[in-house]
């Protein structure tokens, strides 16, 4: 029985890194985005204000959370650019007029409640945040 | 009149003052967050301002006292984007400019309605950007740049007014090849191009003694073509516009017309960018011939066959920290066998990144050749055949 301890232990410590390998970031969208699920690279050039649709043809408009744990993860794992580098790509858009900058919001409730009333919405935030309203895209 | 030129650089200094005391009146509270957002209309305003100082050796730049240190350079933008739909969105942005004695007025860097269709197609109408070279557009930019000043061989800060943007239309798309050919974004642009009666880019007729009292204006046509390669971060492009400015000149107590040949100017351009780092070139060729038809006086000729390049690189050392270098070369085949004929320049650039936005730039050149930049009017010496600048900039943008 004292031993039971160790490997138990070892078993949530196997746990604790798998779950910390997977993201903890989930992409959200808008019920009306008929996609279940979303490339790396449209996710990057829709983010990035490369392209505005998806792979179907679909309109989307992304909507942005302000700085923070899930902000920098998702750019670390989805665009690879720092938050600095990823709003001067931004700026670069808006201040050429070949776009408008992205709605940002404060909390992931926020962006949720964004989400759920907008159409063609897409958004990020934590994988524990509520999500209530939203459905969650697949990156594949 | 060199007295009055620093009296006026003295006065104008106040002007940036005030042109952020007007920024904090017309957004009171503005936190530095991503603008200001009013739902309805999803009216978004943003903006940023920018402080700069120039220490030159030899040779004064762009209408300065650089070779005492200026401190005459600065600027405010505030731009109004409002997207009642997803593909429609009107956007103004207005500018404060100073720099030596040019400018310090606000000008319109664009007004415009933009419509997109879908990926293939869309419009925008009004005053628009020009889609020619890599980075016209985006030239003036400041806080999404890297450098203080972009390879003045193609990007000349003086001419920049006129060459940003045009009276008329933008249609553009992008067109998906499939995963083993890429993706290519088409430009087309056509208007009519106005040139400021004091732009950079009529010194080679000013420091003839000619003047052109009401600027230029003529009718421009273009494209611009982006090839993003299956190699992913490497884009090439290439695009040509043709400007027929004309309009009137005077010299003393004479008058007349300059016209003549289309201005054609022709790029060719690459960018390769990876994680931390970004390598870039530009080839542009510009050419034309201009005829100065003075009253009562034989024609004159100005013919211009400018080539020009740049390298450059970019590397973010850390978070907050990146640097820069680039050569840049410009050569007018048509022009005297003076240092005014050519120009090359090695630039020096760091940025750092306080927060988000607040950022501070340090660049070096060590320029050889007069051809852009130098005028005799700002140096009544003479112009020395080379020159080293020190550029210090300070950026705030929402």
């Amino acid at each position: 029985m004292k031993r039971r301890p160790l490997p138990v232990f070892f078993g949530l410590l196997v746990l604790a890194v798998c779950s910390c390998a997977h993201a903890q970031v989930v992409i959200i969208a808008n019920s009306s985005v008929s996609a279940s699920s979303i490339s790396k690279t449209e996710l990057r050039d829709i983010f990035t204000g490369a392209s505005t649709s998806l792979s179907n043809g679909k309109q989307v408009t992304p909507v942005l959370l302000r700085q923070g744990g899930v902000q920098d993860e998702f750019l670390s794992l989805y665009i690879g650019k720092t938050d600095s580098g990823f709003r001067a790509g931004w700026r670069s858009i808006l201040f050429s007029g070949q776009g408008a900058m992205p709605k940002t919001l404060d909390s992931e409730a926020a962006v949720v409640e964004y989400v759920s009333h907008t159409a063609g919405a897409i958004g990020y935030i934590g994988r524990a945040a509520p999500h209530e309203g939203v459905k969650i895209l697949v990156v594949r | 009149m060199r007295d009055d030129a620093r009296d006026k650089e003295r006065d104008v200094k106040r002007l940036p003052i005030a042109a952020a005391a007007l920024l904090a009146l017309l957004f009171p509270g503005a936190d530095c967050s991503w603008g200001q957002s009013m739902d309805d209309l999803n009216l978004q305003v943003h903006g940023y301002a920018t402080q700069g100082f120039i220490y030159s050796t030899n040779n004064n730049w762009n209408t300065t006292n650089s070779t005492d240190g200026s401190a005459a350079w600065m600027e405010a933008v505030v731009n109004v984007t409002a997207q009642p739909q997803p593909k429609l969105s009107i956007g103004v942005q207005a500018r404060y400019f100073l720099l030596g004695t040019y400018g310090n007025q606000i000008k319109l860097d664009f007004a415009q309605g933009d419509y997109k269709v879908n990926e293939y197609f869309g419009f925008r109408v009004g005053k628009v950007k020009t889609p020619a070279g890599l980075l016209n557009e985006t030239q003036d930019i400041d806080p999404a740049q890297l450098w203080i000043l972009l390879p003045q061989s193609i990007y000349s800060v003086a001419g920049r007014d006129s060459n940003l943007a045009h009276l008329g239309g933008v249609v553009y798309g992008t067109l998906a090849l499939g995963k083993s050919l890429g993706k290519v974004e088409y430009r087309a642009f056509g208007g009519e191009r106005v040139i400021d009666t004091a732009d950079g880019g009529l010194v080679r007729f000013t420091d003839q003694g000619f003047q052109m009292p009401t600027g230029l204006s003529g009718p421009v046509y273009g494209g611009r073509l982006d090839w993003k390669t299956p190699l992913s971060g490497l884009m090439v492009g290439a695009s040509e516009e043709s400007d027929n400015p004309s309009g009137n000149v005077t010299r003393g107590t004479f008058q007349g017309t300059v016209s003549g040949d289309p201005f054609s100017t022709s790029h060719v351009f690459a960018r390769y960018e990876r994680d931390k780092l970004m390598v870039a070139g530009e080839y542009r060729r510009g050419t034309t011939n201009d005829i100065i038809q003075l009253t009562g006086l034989p024609p004159v000729y100005a013919y211009i066959d400018q080539r020009s390049f740049y390298g450059m690189a970019s590397y973010k050392i850390s978070e907050k920290l990146s640097g820069g270098l680039y050569y840049s070369s410009s050569l007018d085949r048509k022009a005297a066998y003076t240092s005014a004929r050519y120009q090359k320049d090695w630039a020096l650039t760091g940025r750092y990144d306080f927060n988000p936005f607040l950022y501070a730039k340090f660049e070096e050149h060590f320029v050889d050749g007069t051809e852009t930049g130098y005028s005799i009017t700002d140096n009544a010496g003479g112009l020395k055949p080379n020159s080293r600048m020190t550029l210090l900039k300070i950026g705030v943008s929402f």
